[in-house]
């Protein structure tokens, strides 16, 4: 039955017409296509490419970016890109920058190799610090990866040496605490007592090693074999030669015994010494140890030091710190975009599985994958006057042999800055990474800036006029900036819950209108060597320790006596411990070396005598011998 | 999705058919350089534009494709090496860097170890697999389609009033 369905299906069926290679009907699904693509980028592919990059800028910001048209133009290569706003992370209803308009013109020539290449674009209405409709969104802090940038323990090392707490601790103490009353409730455990157990373990295994060496060493026993070996070597009554020699060599067999028994003395005398002076040489080690720890207690109850540096970088250490930590996030940013040269002619990347490496074949004329060759930068809003460009930012400066140099220089009077002149170098043609930039603002204005903000105290600027210079020179892994910054007109502003200290604060900067900061931080982002000096600094310190000198050595003299009172007795109970074992030692030793000098002075009393026995049968034989050849001689004489 | 169904279906149809053997044949073959190619590449539009314009069936190109991409995953470090070797030929170099400053043809990323060494292996192979495939579909008709239609279950299921409608519908539909 089902054999005649198929067949009848089959039947009914007609022939399939047969069809050519080549599928006609899909000519107009593929126009449809086509014209939805075209579509799409008629009327949505703007808004889409303008929210990608504002994710792409608000990443790179830190903070929300707002681009408000963006045009692009397929026929022209072209795309405008206009009103733009980056917000300020640390002020999230105010711009960082904002942008009227940048347009780039790119060549289909090189668009069609695969890369971009803008000739010439325009960056027009720049402004900086403007206010925003609406506060931008700020984005969470990332924390710097592990062996980038500052470590997380530098970073919170440098930002516990940089906070202001150092001058909220010394105004504490200005304000009458007294860091001694601390010490009684304070359940520290000190290192130097830490080192002390160790010190008490060492001695005890050093003890035990001591009895195991002595025990291996020859004893009383050994020696008294030695001594009745002595005593059987024949020493007297000897008749001929041949029984003196036969004693001597006995005698060598125990002398040389003997010189090996107490070469294992000695040199275990000796090591006994050394290992002794060792010891003693740990208490060296303690003393360091007690200051470290005083030190840590001083830490603990916040008793800083009151120098200068301290006060330097407490003032303006997070400044330089948060320069720095931009500095290196820039470089990094530029470095990752930036190939640095290869010494070879084709570029050939680190292979990475599904990515393969990209081999350069480039001609001396050719494109780099994005070259922007220049670009101008204008703004005559709001009274500003700025000017500036950009030269060759490209993917690869080494195949342009040109670095990215931008300039910019002019005023934003609405603003109260003018004298900006900024120069940012960026050399990767070369196989050594070079950043360099120069920076200055001739004036700017400063209003409530705080310097330090703890809640015993707080000194900040109410208003100045601040004046800076930003030298930035980074070289493959060094670092080399300076910052110059000059506070004039200043008028400092004081905030303290006690009375006292607003009055050593106040007393400490009065008369102070200008101040100035120096800051040259150098060496490798690993290692920096940082120094800041102000005069803000000198002045507070010398302000301050006529107020605080007396309660701080006090309270120092106080930890010391403390610190040394906790681990004396332990300190005693072991030095008592060293001697009492040293004695032990030394007396096993000693008695030793009494039976060693006893066998040694027998030994030289059996050799003396042999010695002279030696002496004795010689003498009688050459008698012999003598009267031999005379009695020969007068037979002879009588014969002639 | 209902069109990658729908070209699931006719690949089924088709293999289960006496038809069509060099479509699904090519289509195996342009799977092939679909799937070791970079998914955004110029070789990979091409070959888009193949499957559209030229009777190759679709259906079984993505499939292919979809199989041969994870061949081309497992063949990367064998592609590397191809290609670098290719690319550093220094005989090569000349035509490279006319290619590499031409327009058009640095998309390809012919410049690349991988793209170039999974290029020049699926199309050494694509040939191998067209021809493969062809046999393989024929023996596949012979044995597996004719073995399972004279199956007890199929003329059972054939012999339904369910099928005699779906087959008066297929007739219908064409």
């Amino acid at each position: 039955m089902t054999n005649s369905v198929d067949k009848a299906a089959s039947a009914a069926q007609p022939a399939p017409k047969k069809q050519g290679p080549i599928r006609f009907e899909a000519i107009i699904p593929l126009a449809i296509i086509a014209a939805l693509v075209a579509l799409y980028f008629m009327l949505f592919f703007d808004a889409h490419l303008r929210r990608g990059l504002e994710y792409v800028a608000t990443q790179a910001n830190g903070a929300e970016v707002n681009i408000g048209k963006l045009d692009t133009s397929v026929w022209k290569a072209s795309v405008v890109v206009g009103e733009i706003e980056m917000t300020n992370p640390e002020l999230p209803a105010r711009n960082r920058l904002q942008v009227g308009t940048v347009t780039f013109r790119m060549l289909w020539d090189a668009l069609l190799r695969g890369k971009i290449l803008i000739d010439e674009a325009s960056i027009v209405d720049v402004q900086v610090d403007t206010l925003r409709k609406k506060a931008g969104r700020v984005l969470p802090v990332e924390k710097p990866r592990e062996g980038e940038g500052f470590s997380d323990k530098v970073l919170a090392q440098l930002q516990e040496e940089f906070s202001g707490n150092v001058l909220g601790d010394l105004a504490a103490i200005a304000a009458g605490a007294d860091p001694g009353k601390q010490l009684a409730s304070m359940g520290v455990d000190l290192k130097s007592g830490a080192y002390l157990d160790g010190l008490q373990k060492s001695l005890e295994e050093k003890k035990q090693q001591w009895q195991s060496r002595m025990a291996a060493m020859p004893g009383t026993e050994d020696f008294s074999a030695l001594q009745r070996r002595l005593a059987s070597v024949k020493l007297d009554n000897l008749q001929d030669v041949a029984q003196l020699q036969a004693s001597l060599r006995e005698l060598d067999a125990i002398r040389s015994d003997f010189e090996a028994k107490t070469k294992t003395l000695r040199e275990a005398g000796a090591a006994l010494t050394g290992d002794l002076d060792a010891f003693k040489g740990s208490y060296s080690e303690l003393d360091k140890i007690v200051k470290e720890d005083v030190r840590s207690m001083q830490a603990q109850m916040h008793l800083p030091a009151l120098d200068v540096r301290t006060l330097s970088r407490a003032l303006f250490g997070m400044d330089v710190l948060g320069k720095m930590q931009q500095a290196r996030g820039y470089m990094d940013q530029a470095r990752s975009y930036m190939p640095e040269k290869s010494e070879k002619k084709q570029a050939v990347a680190a292979p990475e599985r599904r990515r393969g490496r990209n081999y350069a074949f480039g001609k001396p004329n050719s494109y780099p994958r994005f070259w922007l060759r220049k670009a101008l930068i204008s703004s005559r809003l709001s009274g500003s006057d700025l000017s500036g460009q950009i030269l060759d930012a490209s993917t690869d400066p080494s195949m342009t042999g040109r670095p990215l140099v931008a300039t910019i220089k002019g005023n934003f009077p609405q603003q109260g800055i003018s004298g900006i002149k900024a120069e940012l170098v960026i050399d990767h043609t070369t196989s050594v990474p070079v950043e360099r930039m120069v920076m200055e603002v001739g004036r700017y204005g400063v209003a409530g800036r705080a310097l330090v903000n703890s809640p015993n105290v707080g000194l900040g600027f109410s208003k100045a006029e601040g004046a800076v210079k930003f030298t930035a020179e980074l070289r493959e892994d060094n670092v080399d900036v300076r910052l110059n910054n000059r506070f004039t007109k200043v008028s400092l502003e004081t905030r303290a819950q006690s009375e006292v200290v607003r009055e050593m604060i106040n007393a400490s900067v009065i008369g102070l209108d200008t101040v100035n900061l120096d800051a040259h931080v150098t060496g490798t982002w690993a290692r920096l060597d940082w120094q800041l000096s102000t005069n803000l600094a000198a002045e507070l310190e010398r302000g301050m320790r006529r107020y605080l000198q007396g309660k701080m050595d006090e309270a120092r003299a106080r930890i010391e006596t403390m610190v040394n009172g906790r681990i004396a007795g332990q300190r005693k109970q072991l030095q008592a411990r060293q001697g009492e074992i040293e004695a032990s030692l030394k007396s096993a030793l000693a008695e030793r070396q009494a039976q060693i000098d006893k066998v040694r002075a027998e030994l030289d009393g059996a050799r003396n005598k042999l010695e002279e026995r030696k002496k004795a049968l010689l003498g009688a034989q050459q008698q012999k011998l003598k009267q031999g050849t005379d009695k020969l001689l007068d037979n002879l004489r009588k014969k002639f | 999705m209902t069109l990658l169904l729908k070209q699931l279906f006719a690949l089924i149809n088709l293999l289960n058919s006496d038809t069509g053997t060099n479509q699904i044949a090519a289509g195996f073959a342009c799977g092939l350089i679909l799937g070791f190619a970079p998914m955004l590449s110029l070789q990979a539009l091409l070959v888009f534009v193949c499957l559209f314009l030229f009777r190759i069936q679709v259906g079984a190109a993505l499939v292919s494709a979809f199989f041969f991409a994870f061949v081309a995953w497992l063949f990367d470090p064998v592609s590397d090496r191809v290609g670098a070797a290719i690319l550093e030929t220094e005989a090569l170099r000349p035509m490279f860097t006319a290619m590499y400053n031409m327009p058009l043809v640095p998309l390809t990323r012919f410049y690349n170890s991988i793209t170039m060494g999974a290029g020049v292996v699926s199309l050494l192979l694509a040939p191998l697999v067209f021809f493969g495939s062809k046999r393989l579909i024929l023996v596949y008709r012979a044995t597996v389609v004719a073995r399972f239609k004279s199956s007890r279950w199929w003329k059972m299921w054939t012999g339904t009033v369910f099928f005699k409608w779906y087959a008066t519908y297929d007739k219908l539909r064409g």
